[in-house]
Formats: C-alpha cells, sequence, structure tokens
C-alpha cells in the first residue's frame, strides 16, 4: 500500500485521543475553561455517564463571534498571554481542548461576550465546521457536546457501564469544586445522584466549608488547618485527623496553583507524614494546596495535565511532610470529636430512643450506691463505670457543692487532659477538666508513650548496627541496584549498610541492630520497592517503627493494672508533654473527650 | 496385641516420644504413636515426618502386634494414672478399639492401623563412631546457642558436624553461626568417624538430642548417611533427615591476624557487662568496650534513661582500641567458656574478634562487633 498522508479529520481523531479518552476528561476541559473565563456559577448536565451528551454552562467572559470562529481551530488560544510555557497560570493553555473533543463528538457552542449585546454560535458536525451564526443568550458560554466517540467506536468499546462513567465526572467534578471554592457548581444527570456545591466564601473557611461540601459534614470536626512556607513555596489546605482514616486514598486531594494533581511524589511524602499515625493499610483524608511560581513546576508533562514535574522535588516533599508532621503533632491532643459525639449519640438512643426503662438505662447508679456518701477521691476506684461516672458528675461545680472536700488542685483542671478522678474496670482513667471531663485508655496511651520515647532514642543516638559475619547476598534487578546505591548514605543511617555486588545483587554487611534475626533479603527487596515508588526508604523506617512498637506494647502498663492517683497524673501529663500522644500505634485514640455540654445533652438538659 | 507392663516405664518412654509429635497436624496418623509388642518388648515410635524417635521398654507380652494410638491423648492418660500400678493395653478384635486398663480405670481408645504408619528408618547409614555422652552434650551445649533462627539462610538452622584433620590429628568438629557470631567446638574423632559426610543436623533434632542426653547418660552410638543421622542411646533411637544444603565454609570467617589480646576473668566481667546493660533499654542492648593499658572500660548509653560505666582491670598490653559488642551475644559466649578467664583477640571495631577459653582448646567463638 503506497504511504500517503492522513486525512485531517483522521489525524485530529487520533490526537484527540491524547486529550480525551473518557466523558469524565472532556468534562473536565470544558469545565477548566468555564473556570479559566472567570465564571462563579457552572452547571454540568449529563446524560448516559456523558456519552450522548455533556452540557457545560457557565456565567463567565464569554466569547465573541471572532473569539467562537477561533476556539475550536487547534493551537488557537486566548491563554498564554506572554507566549511563555514556562509561566502559565491559566488551566488551559495549549488550545487544544474544544478541537479534540471536536473532533470526536458533536459539539456546539453557544456564547455571548460580557461587552456585547448579542450572542453568537457555532456548531462542528464529523468533524466540519459550520459557520458562526447570532444566536440569542445571556452573559456567558454553553457547550453541548453530543454523541462523544460515536464516529470512533474502538474507543467506545473502551468505556466503562454508563454508572462508572458517571461515577468518574462526579469525581472530576468534585477535584475542580475543591479548587475553586467561590464558584457554584451543580451535576446533574442519569445513573448519578447530583451533586451541588453552593458558593462559599473566601478564605479558609470558606475552603473548609467546600472540603466539608465534597467530604462530607463530619471533616470539619476532624480538619486540622495546614499552612505553611518555605523556599517561596506555599503550603495550605485541610488535613484530616489520623483517626479520622480511609480504607482507600480516594479522599485525597491535591493541587498545584489550583490543578488537581495525581503525584507519587506527594503521595509518598504524605505517606510518610502520617506514618506514626496510621496502619498503612488506611488512608488519611485531606485537600492541599501547593502555591508557587510557575516557573518552578512544569504542568506541561501529561496530555491530560494530571501530572506535574517540580524543579525541586526535595523542597516540595520537604514542605509537605514538615508541615504535616508538625500540623498533627500540636494536634494529636484533640481526641477526635467523632469519637466523643459518637458515644454521646449511642448513649442518648439507647436512653431516650423510647420511653426510659430503668432497668436498661446505662449510667443509673448501682442500687447500693449512695450518691451522697462517695468521696470520689482520685484514688483508685475500683467501682463500675456507672458510680465512677457519677462520682465524677458529682464534683462538677454546680452539681455539688461538697466538691471542695477532695477538688483537685485548681491548675491541674486546667490541664489539657485534666485531673485524674478515677481508674475504672483497672484500665480507663477518668479525668476532670474545666469544662468536661477525659476518659483515657491507659494501655494505649502509655503504649504511645513508650513508643514516643524509643523513637526518641533512636533519633537521639543513630541506629546500632549489627556487622555481619557472612555478608548476605540479596538478587535484584539491574535498576533496583542501582537505586538502592544511590541511596546507600540514607540507609547507613538508618543502619543498612550495603555494597555493590555485580549488576544483579547487593551484599549487605550490617543490618539494624534491632531487625537483626529478621529476613534481610525481604528487607532490602522492600527498600527497592518503596526507593522506586516514592524515592525514600519508608519501609525501612516503618520496620524500625514497628518494632518499636512491639516493643512498646511490651514494656507498656496494661489493661487491667491498678494505678495509684499519682500514676495516673503523670501519665496524663506526659501525654501532654509527648507530641502524637492522642492516639495509639494503631490509629485509635488514646483518649476520649466529653465536654460538659455533651454531658448535659446525656441527661436531656439541653 | 496384648500387653501389660509398669506404669512407670511406659510414662518415661512416652515421655521421650511423644515430644516429636506436632500438636497440630493435618495428617492424623502423624498424631500417633506406634505401638508394637514383640519379643518381651513393647517399642514405642513417633515421627514428624523430619525426626522419628523409637524406644524399646520391657513389657510382658501376652499376644504379639501392633496398632498406634494418639500420642498426647496416651501419655496425659498415662502421666494420671497412680503411681506404681500395671498398664495393660489390648486391642479388641477388628473394632479398632483398644482397650486400656490400670486399677480400677479402663479406657476405650480409638487407634489407627499400624500399616499407616509412615516408616523413616534410614538403610546404608554409610558411618558409624560412638562416643561418650558427656563428648557429644559437649558438642551441642557449646554450639547450639548460635544456631540461626531466621528461615531463609536455611542451611544455618543447625549444626555442621564434620571431621577434619588439625596438626596431625583427626578432629570431630561441631560449627553453628547465625551470621552474626559463630561457635566451634571440636574434640578427637572417635574410631570410625573419619571421612564422615559434613551433615547439618537440624534444630529440633539438636534439641531432642540434648533432652535424650539429660536422660539417658551413655554411650552414644552415631550413625551418619548423607541424608540422615541416627543416634542411638541404649533403648531409645533417635532418626533425623539431614538439612539438605551447604553449610558455608567457615574457616574463611575465623581471623587468625587478630593481634591485640585481652585476657579477662569470665565471672567478673559477665557480671560488669550484665550489670552496664540494665540501662541499654531495647536498642541492640549494645555494650561498649574501651581498652587500654591493664583496664578494661564498659560502657552503655542510652539518651533518655542516663549512662553506666564500669572499669575491669585486665590483662590487656597493644595499643588502645574500643569496640563495641551486643551484651547479649558477649554473656551467652563467656557462659559457655570452660576456664575461668577468657581469651579475646581483636583486631579493629569493625572486625570479627575470636574469643577462646584460656588454653585456647576445645571451643572457639567468632563475635562480629555492632557500631553504636
Ligand atoms: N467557557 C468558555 N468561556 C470563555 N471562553 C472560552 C470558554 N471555553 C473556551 N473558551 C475560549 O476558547 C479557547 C480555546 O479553548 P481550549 O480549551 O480549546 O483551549 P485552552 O483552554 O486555551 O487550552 P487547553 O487546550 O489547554 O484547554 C480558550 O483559549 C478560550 O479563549
Ligand atoms: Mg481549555
Amino acid at each position: 500500500m503506497p504511504v500517503r498522508r492522513l486525512d485531517p479529520i483522521l489525524v485530529d481523531r487520533i490526537a484527540a485521543g491524547e486529550v480525551v479518552e473518557r466523558p469524565a476528561s472532556a468534562v473536565k476541559e470544558l469545565v477548566e475553561n468555564a473556570l479559566d473565563a472567570g465564571a462563579r456559577r457552572v452547571e454540568i448536565v449529563i446524560e448516559q455517564g456523558g456519552r450522548k451528551l455533556i452540557r457545560v454552562v457557565d456565567d463567565g467572559a464569554g466569547m465573541s463571534a471572532a473569539d467562537l470562529e477561533l476556539a475550536v481551530e487547534r493551537h488557537a488560544t486566548s491563554k498564554i498571554p506572554d507566549g511563555d510555557l514556562s509561566n502559565i497560570a491559566t488551566l488551559g493553555f495549549r488550545g487544544e481542548a474544544l478541537p479534540s473533543i471536536a473532533s470526536v463528538a458533536h459539539v456546539e457552542i453557544h456564547s455571548r461576550h460580557a461587552e456585547s449585546s448579542h450572542g453568537s454560535m457555532i456548531r462542528v458536525e464529523d468533524g466540519r465546521k459550520r459557520p458562526v451564526a447570532p444566536a440569542a443568550h445571556s452573559a456567558g458560554t454553553r457547550i453541548e457536546v453530543r454523541d462523544l466517540f460515536a464516529a470512533t467506536p474502538a474507543r467506545l468499546k473502551f468505556l466503562k457501564t454508563d454508572r462508572t462513567e458517571a461515577q468518574a465526572v462526579a469525581d472530576i467534578i468534585k477535584r475542580l469544586a475543591m479548587a475553586h471554592p467561590q464558584v457554584r457548581f451543580a451535576l446533574t444527570g442519569d445513573n448519578l445522584s447530583g451533586l451541588e456545591f453552593s458558593a462559599c466564601p473566601q478564605g479558609p473557611e470558606g475552603l473548609l466549608t467546600r472540603i466539608s461540601q465534597v467530604l462530607g459534614a463530619e471533616f470539619r470536626d476532624n480538619a486540622l488547618e495546614v499552612n505553611a512556607e518555605r523556599e517561596g513555596v506555599r503550603l495550605t489546605g485541610f488535613a484530616g485527623l489520623p483517626t479520622y482514616h480511609r480504607a482507600n486514598a480516594q479522599a485525597q486531594y491535591f493541587y498545584v496553583n489550583g490543578r488537581p494533581v495525581r503525584d507519587k511524589l506527594l503521595h509518598g511524602a504524605l505517606r510518610a507524614a502520617y506514618m506514626d499515625y496510621l496502619p498503612s493499610d488506611r488512608h488519611p483524608a485531606l485537600a492541599l494546596f501547593v502555591q508557587c511560581d510557575p516557573r518552578i513546576v512544569d504542568v506541561n508533562v501529561h496530555p491530560a495535565k494530571a501530572e506535574v514535574r517540580f524543579r525541586d522535588p526535595g523542597l516540595i516533599r520537604g514542605l509537605i511532610i514538615g508541615a504535616l508532621k508538625q500540623t498533627l503533632g500540636e494536634a494529636m491532643h484533640r481526641a477526635t470529636t467523632t469519637g466523643g459525639s459518637r458515644t454521646i449519640d449511642t448513649l442518648a438512643r439507647r436512653n431516650f430512643g423510647s420511653a426510659p426503662q430503668f432497668g436498661a438505662a446505662p449510667i443509673r447508679p448501682a442500687a447500693n450506691w449512695d450518691w451522697r456518701s462517695s468521696p470520689a477521691a482520685p484514688a483508685p476506684f475500683n467501682a463500675g463505670l456507672a458510680e465512677a461516672a457519677q462520682a465524677a458528675f458529682s464534683h462538677m461545680p454546680a452539681a455539688d457543692t461538697r466538691a471542695h472536700e477532695s477538688a483537685p488542685a485548681p491548675d491541674l483542671l486546667d490541664r489539657p487532659l485534666g485531673a485524674a478522678r478515677a481508674q475504672v474496670h483497672d484500665t480507663y482513667i477518668l479525668a476532670q477538666t474545666r469544662d468536661g471531663i477525659v476518659l483515657v485508655d491507659q494501655h494505649a496511651a502509655h503504649e504511645r508513650l513508650v513508643y514516643e520515647r524509643l523513637k526518641r532514642e533512636r533519633e537521639a543516638s543513630g541506629v546500632a548496627r549489627q556487622l555481619l559475619l557472612i555478608p548476605i547476598v540479596v538478587d535484584l534487578d539491574s535498576s533496583e541496584v542501582d537505586r538502592v546505591m544511590d541511596n546507600r548514605e540514607a540507609l547507613a543511617d538508618l543502619g543498612l549498610v550495603v555494597e555493590s555486588f555485580g549488576p544483579g545483587a547487593v551484599a549487605v554487611s550490617e543490618v539494624p541492630a534491632l531487625l537483626k534475626s529478621g529476613d534481610i533479603a525481604r528487607l532490602v527487596r522492600d527498600v527497592a520497592d518503596t526507593l522506586a515508588e516514592n524515592g525514600s526508604a519508608t519501609s525501612l523506617e516503618r520496620r524500625l517503627d514497628h518494632v518499636l512498637a512491639t516493643m512498646a506494647c511490651h514494656h507498656s502498663v496494661r489493661a487491667g493494672r491498678r494505678l495509684t492517683g499519682e500514676e495516673m497524673n503523670a501519665l496524663l501529663r506526659e501525654m501532654e508533654a509527648t507530641p502524637g500522644s492522642g492516639q495509639c500505634n494503631h490509629g485509635r485514640p488514646t483518649y476520649v473527650e466529653l465536654k460538659l455540654s455533651d454531658v448535659e445533652r446525656l441527661f436531656g438538659r439541653k | 496385641m496384648k500387653v501389660t507392663l509398669e506404669r512407670g516405664a511406659l510414662l518415661k518412654s512416652l515421655s521421650h516420644v511423644h515430644r516429636v509429635v506436632e500438636r497440630r497436624n493435618t495428617i492424623p496418623i502423624l498424631s500417633n504413636v506406634l505401638l508394637q509388642a514383640k519379643d518381651g518388648a513393647l517399642l514405642l515410635r513417633a515421627t514428624d515426618l523430619d525426626l522419628e524417635i523409637t524406644e524399646s521398654v520391657a513389657a510382658d507380652v501376652g499376644q504379639a502386634g501392633a496398632t498406634t494410638l494418639p500420642a498426647h491423648t496416651l501419655y496425659d492418660i498415662v502421666r494420671k494414672l497412680p503411681e506404681g500400678g500395671q498398664v495393660s493395653l489390648e486391642t479388641a478384635g477388628d473394632s479398632g478399639q483398644l482397650l486400656l486398663r490400670s486399677g480400677r480405670s479402663r479406657f476405650n481408645l480409638q487407634s489407627l492401623p499400624e500399616s499407616d504408619f509412615p516408616d523413616l528408618t534410614a538403610a546404608d547409614l554409610t558411618h558409624r563412631f560412638s562416643l561418650p555422652a558427656a563428648d557429644l552434650k559437649k558438642l551441642i551445649d557449646k554450639t547450639q546457642f548460635a544456631i540461626s533462627t531466621e528461615e531463609t539462610r536455611y542451611y544455618l538452622n543447625g549444626i555442621f558436624m564434620h571431621t577434619t584433620e588439625v596438626d596431625g590429628h583427626m578432629m570431630l568438629r561441631a560449627v553453628a553461626t547465625d551470621g552474626h557470631r559463630l561457635a566451634r567446638v571440636e574434640l578427637p574423632a572417635p574410631a570410625g568417624a573419619a571421612g564422615m559426610p559434613g551433615v547439618i543436623v537440624p534444630r529440633k533434632a539438636v534439641a531432642e538430642v540434648q533432652k535424650l542426653i539429660e536422660d539417658l547418660s551413655a554411650e552414644v552410638v552415631v550413625e551418619m548417611s548423607t541424608t540422615k543421622a541416627r543416634f542411638t542411646f541404649g533403648p531409645v533411637v533417635l532418626t533425623s533427615k539431614l538439612i539438605d544444603g551447604t553449610f558455608p565454609d567457615y574457616t574463611r570467617v575465623i581471623p587468625v591476624g587478630n593481634d591485640k589480646r585481652l585476657t579477662v576473668d569470665c565471672a567478673p566481667f559477665a557480671a560488669a557487662v550484665d550489670r552496664v546493660s540494665t540501662i541499654s533499654s531495647e536498642r541492640g542492648r549494645a555494650v561498649k568496650l574501651a581498652l587500654s593499658e591493664g583496664k578494661l572500660t564498659l560502657s552503655v548509653t542510652n539518651p533518655d534513661s542516663g549512662s553506666a560505666t564500669e572499669e575491669l582491670e585486665v590483662d590487656y598490653d597493644a595499643a588502645p582500641i574500643d569496640i563495641g559488642f551486643n551484651a547479649r551475644y558477649l554473656l551467652d559466649i563467656t557462659s559457655q567458656l570452660d576456664s575461668d578467664t577468657a581469651l579475646f583477640k581483636l583486631a579493629d571495631p569493625g572486625s570479627p574478634t575470636v574469643i577462646q577459653d584460656r588454653d585456647g582448646a576445645a571451643a572457639l567463638y567468632v563475635l562480629m562487633p555492632m557500631r553504636v
């Protein structure tokens, strides 16, 4: 067959595949255009997962008849004003999206430029542009895309069910909506429960509102504000408390200069930051925004713009890990409020859901308990939860005038975790604060303290290494060998000393003393994997931490051990002084705080 | 089968063989002990397919025959029977039931046919020698602690036994290493041992042999082939498969040029190591040895709980050196030495150290330092 030039329409279709691979990617391009045009409202409608119809209506700047004529041409754009690809502040910059979509679907655009008195419309069918015609339209733009991929059955075949495609569209809208809290978004369509995010005010509060619209209202109560800056790069957003974890990484949103990205570097940094607080199979929820000079990040590396490349990845990684660790560390004293209010809710439901049943009421005083004679001393208190709870309540200033008899030192009441008042079931410490009560799981709390201490020890004195009499040779493929050898020094700092051993293996000559009896070959392979994944040896660190955690578990006070008042108070004070002590090593809270207002709700006083 | 014997004798034999039986077994017959009555004796045998122990005990055989019974159940029953009684075992026709009687107790036990019982018995054991139980005990006791428990280098999960010529004398050697330290013990080779294949006796067999020596002191007959080893202690016979692998050339890791010689009194040295390591928490339990002329300073630093030092007067006149070791390893080794002084031969803080009895005789240990 002779070589011949491809029909230009075919050329466009082939190229379009890179930009528009499924309805959701078309939606992304169209909504980004609306956002670039300064829209305050964006409404999206899809039918059959977007295959049959995608309609995007915005109230942005709009286009004149001349703009319309050009907008559907390839490489026509009103963006990149100074023709500098390294300085891109808009979401679009290639002039590629509309023509790509138009080459694989029927497209109809109605638009009116804000300053012109009448609107225009243009239609592109089967890749052929029809002349621009005048049309009535309010300010802004409406784009309809019909029968996507009808002319490219091969691509159509790759689409999933309408439901899945609709889900992908919703996902894209969520991602874009997070980055633009002031814009109202609405998505409707079949196979879809619909989204509506009302416009939020500017600033962190507005952002938090928008994130909570997307992730659910509970996020607000479990969110920590992140705000950090390093060498001109800003990191803002909200990170979920580790206790508010998820089974997958879906609820993680990353933006670089307003552009949603999925990036290994960012996810790796995130994992490293949460490493201490989460089991490896749980994932935090968060939305983080990196703001930097557009010149230090290349956004033109991926056809769908989903990946970016930083000029200095180490800087970004360090910024994220540092900021998150600090935020998390500071916040660990905040027990997850979901824990506390969930408790209240269960109790309240059981108590007040039906007519009061005294036999089943969980917080009734024991029959033989005389509230008048209970001293509720801060000494160990071998009584049921019911009595102890009552005892503590009886000392709340307004409830009992005799409180002064055994009232704890007032300065202890002002401490975040309050004054220990009782131990219940030899397992939980009940403490009183100025405006509530705190219940501490003594084993979980102490385990965490021991773990943190062991880790401090490790950081202070380095990792002790056992030298090997017989080196362990580990087979790896050559790229793994390179990666491991490139990180020799970092690994040595963690106690693992490797030497190269031909192109397909490394020889281990020293190992961390803590891991000396483990399977070293597997450790090295895991390390090679994490190096490939996120450029650092988190698996080794995690393994070391795991050993520390196990040791911590064996060295901490168990549930069931009687503690004296002094011991309990000492534990509370050490928790306050130890960052990260609000969580046990498995990501569960070590204590729960009930505010007085919660307690009052429980008694139906409020 | 019908057989009667003393409860005490039966219990003792069962206590030897039942240990081999794994508590949880997917193959039912492996939970059982084989009982074989003939020629005025009852033979008991248990196996986990890698290891087999057989013991024969004098009994009054009314009718020769064989069967198998659940090992742990039988052991527990016999253990709980009153002391000093007689136990009779009798199979009841083809029902598969066995009647166990002792005094007023009667147990009907479900048996499994003896024909299903696996036979590990090795033919062609090529080498045979005998040695005093005390010698075998020494070979095992002094090396066993260094056996590796890590499974990827499975060939280190046992004691390597072989013969070699040293200064014109044929020696029998036992060697074990976990990659951090190495233990080597040797004795003049008993007649018949020379030329035996180098074999790796697995950890479980080592532990069983060790327990049997405690109970039965006598001569031990050792038989070997390249795949199996057998230890005969009078009426008890232990047969084990060997680890199918190549033990590393350990002679290469035993340094010969270490010229810094330190002599310490074992007991005070061990006590001091133990004392200073009290504060080392868990971080690898490293203890630092700082040596200068006539003086050894042991120290441990733990950033969280403080530090500890202790000085010892020692016999040392080489250049000063600082070297770290795992405290546990030091204690393991010093507790194995026979003499009351230990000789350390050191090179530098990154190279293996040799530790020996004063006379440098039977046992030699190599210990890799730690970096702290
Ligand atoms: N909703 C809209 N409102 C106003 N102008 C629009 C809208 N959509 C598209 N345009 C105009 O059409 C041009 C072409 O859009 P297109 O999406 O094809 O390219 P782009 O956004 O410039 O670059 P990219 O290919 O990276 O998206 C834009 O530059 C813009 O001027
Ligand atoms: Mg665009």
